[in-house]
């Protein structure tokens, strides 16, 4: 039993297993036992999924939101990685800094300046969110390229490489696990967004928009339905990124 | 049991490196006053290539040196020129070889990859990379990605990629670091199969490992600092003793362990070696 207490020691995967179920039986002991008003019942929240999903749509809306989240984090990880690419070069680092320093202002301040950019509701959705995500990705990036060893630059130059194709080399190629990582990473960090920007946005729906009407008339189960609808969804697109970064990078299985 | 005597004797042909006056500085001087020229060794019947190991302790300024003559850095001070096909040139990245502490790989690309990479840039073929391979014990390895190799294989590996693209000169940053006597036999045994696959062939070794710097050399350089009249060592280090294993009846032998000479050099240097920090 100490060993639980104790870091670094080594557990059998049986054992993390039956770890993992006891703690899961104990968090649902405590949850169908504990009466408090900020805490739905189980049973509460089964029957607001059923009505959301009944009468409120929740299942178009979902599909709305991920459409608008997977179009941002394709949009975002192939700009932040051209910029990041880009920003091996002098003339462009620059601008790099100056992308991954706009991370730090809000998107409310942010809404009429892509609202006079975009056509419609949809594109400044995905606009917002690219945006987000892109700054995000961006520092993210940048770090890893500045980690780039001296010794890596200098094996690129015995092989006679020189220039852009350096960067292919080590950026592209040579980072595309990390790439596809922070794409995974910012993909969590973009429903966080998600529910942002479609707040802003009311008219094209989402569950954003379906949150924020639950919160309005006070409804706690439909918060928490649509809360670990976001999270089963997100744990799923997690898993599945997970599988195409190490199909896309099978020397990632060797490590 | 074959009576034949083994022959020993050489000349020196055409210079193949030529290093003049290199100094480098930053806040203040690393290196000054290098000066070292690299011949041609010809010995009869057969195909001897040349092996220079500069010896220095820890934080000389080895590396540093490495990296000038693999033209990856400009000295303040002075050239470094090889022989080329068309008379002598400056160094520049990519005319030499250079091998790094650790080994560094294409680590998303496999290791028949990795050499490909090189071969091409070369415009060497499909055969030629099967062919080091196979010389090189790791024709069985070539689908696997550089993290399945050991320190070893990755590391002959990394002499094949660099033998691909510039075959004549090599230059190996501490090849012995960390290994044990059974891999540093590896090592040095590979070293010497380098040596003699061209008769330019020029491999320089930085290292501060004596023992195996005598048993792979033709010449041993030793780096460091000299001290002036009271005693105080002056900066920069430079080239302060070379050794001619030649001469001395030491280069090639397979047997120079055993020989009175080897344990005279390595005390002789050992002692070189506290002066000169």
């Amino acid at each position: 039993m100490r060993a639980l207490w104790t870091p670094y020691v080594w557990f059998s995967r049986r054992s993390i297993v039956v770890l993992i179920g006891v703690q899961v039986a104990v968090t649902l002991g405590i949850w169908l036992s504990l009466r408090a008003t900020w805490l739905p019942s189980p049973v509460g929240i089964i029957e607001a999924w059923r009505q959301l999903i009944v009468n409120q749509g929740l299942l178009p809306n979902l599909l709305e939101s991920i459409r608008t989240s997977l179009i941002s984090l394709v949009a975002a990880g192939l700009l932040s990685t051209l910029i990041v690419f880009l920003s091996t070069a002098p003339l462009f680092w620059p601008f790099a800094k100056f992308m991954a320093a706009l991370r730090f202002l809000g998107f409310a301040g942010l809404t009429y300046i892509f609202t006079l950019l975009t056509k419609n509701g949809d594109d400044l959705k995905v606009g917002l969110l690219t945006f987000g995500m892109t700054v995000f990705m961006t520092t993210s990036l940048m770090a890893e390229v500045k980690a780039i060893p001296q010794s890596s630059i200098d094996h690129c130059r015995t092989l006679d490489m020189h220039g852009w194709r350096i960067s292919y080399e080590l950026v592209l190629r040579g980072k595309l696990d990390t790439i596809l990582d922070l794409v995974r990473q910012n993909a969590a960090v973009g429903w966080t967004l998600l529910t942002m920007v479609e707040g802003l946005v009311r008219s094209s729906g989402g569950v954003g928009v379906m949150l924020l009407n639950q919160n309005r008339y006070f409804n706690l189960d439909g918060v928490f339905a649509i809360q670990i609808t976001i999270l089963l969804y997100g744990l799923l697109q997690d898993w599945f990124l997970g599988w195409v970064r190490q199909a896309v990078c099978p020397y990632l299985a060797t490590e | 049991m074959s009576d034949t005597v083994a022959d020993y004797s050489y000349t020196r042909s055409e210079c193949l490196m030529s290093i003049e006056n290199l100094g480098v500085h930053y806040d203040r001087p690393i290196l000054r006053d290098i000066n070292l020229k690299i011949y041609d060794i010809v010995r009869p019947n057969l195909t001897q290539g040349q092996v220079v190991t500069i010896l220095g302790p820890s934080g000389i300024g080895k590396t540093q040196l490495l990296r000038c003559i693999a033209g990856l850095q400009s000295p303040a001070t002075g050239t470094v020129s090889i022989q080329a096909e068309h008379g002598d040139k400056h160094v520049h990245a990519g005319d030499v070889g250079m091998v790094g502490q650790h080994y560094p790989l294409f680590n998303h690309r496999t290791v028949v990859d990795n050499l490909l990479i090189a071969a091409k840039r070369a415009n060497k073929t499909r055969e030629a990379v099967d062919h080091y391979l196979g010389d090189f014990k790791l024709a069985d390895q070539a689908s696997k990605y550089p993290m399945q190799l050991s320190g070893g294989q990755r590391q002959r590996v990394a002499i094949i990629q660099q033998l691909l693209n510039r075959s004549r000169f090599l230059v190996m940053d501490e090849p012995f670091s960390g290994l044990d006597p059974q891999a540093k036999q590896m090592v040095c045994d590979t070293l010497l199969t380098v040596s003699q696959k061209h008769e330019w062939s020029t491999t320089i070794v930085i290292s501060h490992d004596i023992d195996a710097a005598i048993y792979i050399s033709d010449t041993i350089c030793v780096l460091g600092r000299t001290r002036d009249g009271q005693g105080q060592p002056l900066p920069g280090a430079t080239i302060v003793d070379r050794y001619d294993l030649m001469e001395m009846g030491l280069a090639w032998r397979p047997d120079k362990q055993k020989l009175l000479q080897f344990a005279t050099l390595r005390e002789n240097i050992i002692d070189r070696f506290k002066t000169l920090l």
